[in-house]
């Protein structure tokens, strides 16, 4: 190796690098441009747009959305604005229309297409605009999809929001689906759809499927459901258990707060936890007592949510007071100290 | 003993030309995953889970240290997040300037008893103080123990699962968080830290703590420091994520599992590289329980920094970076080349050894071989001139690929001039900015050995107006 050797590798690495800077110079020119006609023609039709959803006879917008150059990408813009903006895709038929007419196609080509992000982002548009045409299209990927990656994911999700529900079945294909995607299954079907499959979720004997059942119900606060999540409270599966409490919390209310006390002696610190939660949001008066011997519990997530249960109780400044002075446990007191004046939770959004 | 400095030069060659073709190969590994997100609409990504419901609550921890002129900012930045359920934790490590104070007058702070869990043992806590206008907002006044001792009372008093460690003067972008919980949300809790991309503020505006408009910074120290961190973090980090084996999370701005950083002992109080010795601990008890959890580096969301404009700061903060890898490296010397760390073990941990670490002791015998090899014969100049090109190459053109790689992919820098000069200053770093980095880098390793712990002095002029 001479010197002559690395000098031309050296030179050779730096030529390649300039030939690099310039194309990326001059992709960087292009795609600004490309931005700038995009917006510009975003712009020149956002007015016949807004005429158009509030007053569908105004067909001034076909005319525009026709004459322009970059019609996928805007009204892809458009779209996607007016869906944020309104927060209604799934009622809102002039979306579902407007995309299924000027989308359908260029979307069928563009979820074949090598470009992963680009197939990624035409989910969610599908997803967005709720265009069920491609229905059929995104059945057929799913079931040829033998790994559970992100694009799976969103596929399954996509399905769903289209009100699909052979996408339960062929989750249950994949052995590690997360709970999370079941329960996001579940969120996305419509209403009527997904009442059916959650009870049916929750006769299950799978273990991953009535869990995400009744996460799903502590989340979106069905009551209707309550019997079958307090059935669950008596079976002897830990988690199930853990999961039935947490739906009950999430839903503040119960048929039968006698079905509560065993949960209070549990060797389970967690499930000890969701009944002092339960016991407060509930305001169960006759478990004072108990809440006051959980304040002194070994484990310091029972003290909190203990103490934490009597801020629910009219009376409960003055228990706090006496127990953050009088409770035979110093932690206990402490606790119920903290809590006289604390103000709990987050910045929720 | 010309025969000594020859053998020299041919080692420190080899060694320059190995490195550089590891990072060749950690830049092609980037590159794939980095260049096919490169157009994903990344707002689609987190409407799903910016439902209350689909995320885990965060707390926010922000340890400080005489950031009177940062602190508020940052903390006003964090309201500005888009997170369904955080709460804010300030910890002031014993500030000697008006750290608390300010915080207790901008947010309407008032004491408060607290039972706090002594999950980790921490310098003593003086108050714990809350907002009475943001409820979640919470300040602990503490006894000076260092960022590590700091961190550790935040965690023993926040009350979510998961935590996101931020510097004081960092100002995260309003989707960050978001973003960075979205790999933990997905995969249901396998991946137990995640680290976002930080980047430097200095020449951006930053207006009422949010990004405005971003630009360059005139000063060439602060700009060779933005092309370090696309080295670091877009070449190295990301490939090393994508292996499981990435060692470093910024300690500016990281999500980490708080159960399994405490099943983990916390932060470790006798390092001033408490972020990496903490990755590095995790990656080590993963590995001993066989536990397939990850650590993963996600590359979009960016937390905001200042970096220092003066040399005498820059000098400090690299020596106190060096010596945080020094320190990690030895006391988890364990780990290195151990077959029963895995690819941790193997690739990772000889890796940051011998390119992070060492790489400073062979650059220098590079500059002085070359130096002594033109002015005083003391090698060969051909073989000289042969190192002069290798140290070009290591130390210019590997940085300038880094600025191409960032254009590639991110494209965070809106104009066409920003990507010329770039690419150009990091040309100009192997004649000037490493040889000050190589020189600083060899004290931190020798400030290892003095065991003198402090926070680091940063002069700030704040970052947001």
């Amino acid at each position: 190796m001479t010197l002559s050797f690395f000098l031309l590798l050296t030179a050779s690495l730096f030529l390649l690098q300039i030939v690099l800077l310039c194309y990326l110079v001059i992709r960087k020119k292009r795609r600004q441009r490309y931005e700038e006609e995009v917006e510009s023609q975003y712009n020149h039709l956002v007015e016949p747009f807004s005429s158009y959803m509030m007053e569908p006879s105004d067909v001034r917008f076909f005319y525009a959305i026709r004459s322009i150059k970059h019609q996928e990408v805007v009204l892809e813009r458009l779209l996607n604005g007016y869906v944020a903006f309104t927060k209604e895709a799934h009622s809102s038929p002039l979306v579902k229309q407007l995309s299924e007419r000027f989308l359908t196609e260029p979307y069928r080509q563009r979820l074949n297409r090598r470009n992963w992000a680009k197939r990624i982002n035409t989910l969610h548009y599908i997803e967005d605009f709720h265009m069920v045409s491609l229905s059929p299209v995104l059945l057929e990927q799913l079931a040829i999809s033998n790994k559970l990656d992100a694009e799976t994911r969103q596929l399954i999700r996509t399905l769903a929001s289209l009100d699909e529900t052979k996408v339960l079945t062929e989750l249950s294909r994949f052995s590690n689906a997360p709970l999370r995607l079941y329960a996001d299954v579940f969120s996305r079907l419509k209403k009527e759809t997904a009442v059916k499959e959650i009870q049916s979720a929750l006769e299950s004997t799978d273990l991953s499927l009535k869990h995400a059942a009744l996460i799903f119900v502590g989340q979106s606060g069905s009551l209707a459901f309550l019997p079958a999540v307090e059935k669950e409270l008596a079976v002897p599966h830990a988690e199930t258990r853990i999961q039935a409490l947490k739906a009950i919390f999430r839903l503040e209310y119960m048929s039968d707060p006698d079905l509560l006390a065993p949960f209070f002696k549990s060797e389970i610190w967690a499930e000890r936890m969701f009944a002092a939660r339960i016991a407060g949001i509930l305001q169960l008066s006759r478990y004072k007592e108990t809440l006051g011997i959980l304040l002194g519990d070994s484990v310091w997530w029972v003290r909190y949510s203990a103490a934490e249960a009597f801020t629910h109780f009219s009376d409960g400044d003055l228990l706090l007071a006496h127990l953050a002075e009088n409770h035979p446990d110093r932690y206990g007191r402490d606790m119920a100290a903290q809590w006289q004046i604390y103000q709990p939770g987050g910045a929720r959004q | 003993m010309n025969i000594v400095f020859l053998i020299l030069s041919y080692v420190t060659i080899i060694y320059m030309l190995i490195s550089s073709l590891s990072y060749v190969v950690l830049f092609l590994l980037a590159f794939r995953k980095v260049h096919r997100e490169s157009e994903l609409d990344r707002r689609e990504l987190t409407e799903d889970i910016a439902g209350s419901e689909r995320t885990y609550p965060v707390s926010i921890l922000v340890p400080a240290y005489n950031e009177e002129v940062g602190v508020v900012s940052t903390v006003r930045s964090l309201l500005a997040l888009e997170y369904p359920e955080k709460e804010i934790i300030v910890i002031d490590d014993g500030s000697k300037d008006q750290t608390s104070a300010r915080m207790i007058e901008e947010f309407q702070m008032t004491e408060i008893p607290f039972a706090v869990r002594a999950y980790l043992e921490t310098a003593e806590v003086k108050a714990i103080y809350q907002s009475a206008i943001f409820p979640y907002i919470r300040l602990i006044k503490k006894a000076n123990g260092g960022k590590a001792d700091a961190l550790n009372a935040g965690i023993n008093l926040s009350s979510y699962p998961y935590f996101c460690a931020i510097d004081g003067d960092s100002i995260l972008e309003n989707d960050a968080l978001l973003k960075t919980m979205r790999p933990i949300i997905e995969s249901d809790g396998q991946i137990i830290v995640t680290g976002g991309s930080v980047r430097i503020a200095n020449g951006s505006t930053i207006s009422r703590s949010k990004v405005e408009a971003i630009d360059l910074p005139r000063h060439p120290v602060v700009l060779m420091q933005i092309i370090e961190y696309f080295r670091a973090f877009l070449i190295g980090r990301l490939a090393l994520s994508r292996m499981n084996i990435l060692l470093i999370v910024s300690g500016a701005f990281g999500v980490f599992h708080k159960e399994r950083v405490i099943r983990a002992g916390g932060y470790n109080k006798k390092t001033v590289g408490e972020d990496m010795e903490l990755v590095v601990r995790l990656h080590r008890l993963l590995k001993e329980e066989k536990s397939k959890q990850r650590i993963e580096y996600v590359p979009d969301p960016v937390c905001w920094t200042e970096a220092p404009e003066s040399l005498e700061v820059l000098r400090s903060q690299r020596i106190r970076w060096q010596r945080g890898l020094f320190e990690t490296l030895w006391t988890h010397k364990k780990m290195m080349l151990n077959p029963s760390y895995g690819s941790v073990g193997l690739v990772s941990m000889p890796y940051f050894l011998f390119v992070e670490l060492l790489g400073a002791i062979f650059e220098f015998c590079g500059y002085f071989l070359i130096f002594g090899g033109f002015f005083f014969s003391l090698i060969d100049p051909k073989i000289a001139g042969i190192l002069f090109l290798v140290t070009i190459f290591y130390g210019s053109l590997i940085s300038a690929l880094a600025v191409l790689l960032e254009e590639l992919t991110l494209h965070k820098y809106p104009k066409v001039s920003h990507l010329i000069r770039l690419y150009g200053w990091a040309l100009t770093e192997a004649f000037w900015y490493r040889p000050l980095m190589v020189i600083w880098r060899i004290q931190g390793i020798f400030a290892a050995f003095r065991k003198k712990q402090h926070w680091g002095d940063m002069k700030r002029k704040g970052i947001s107006t």
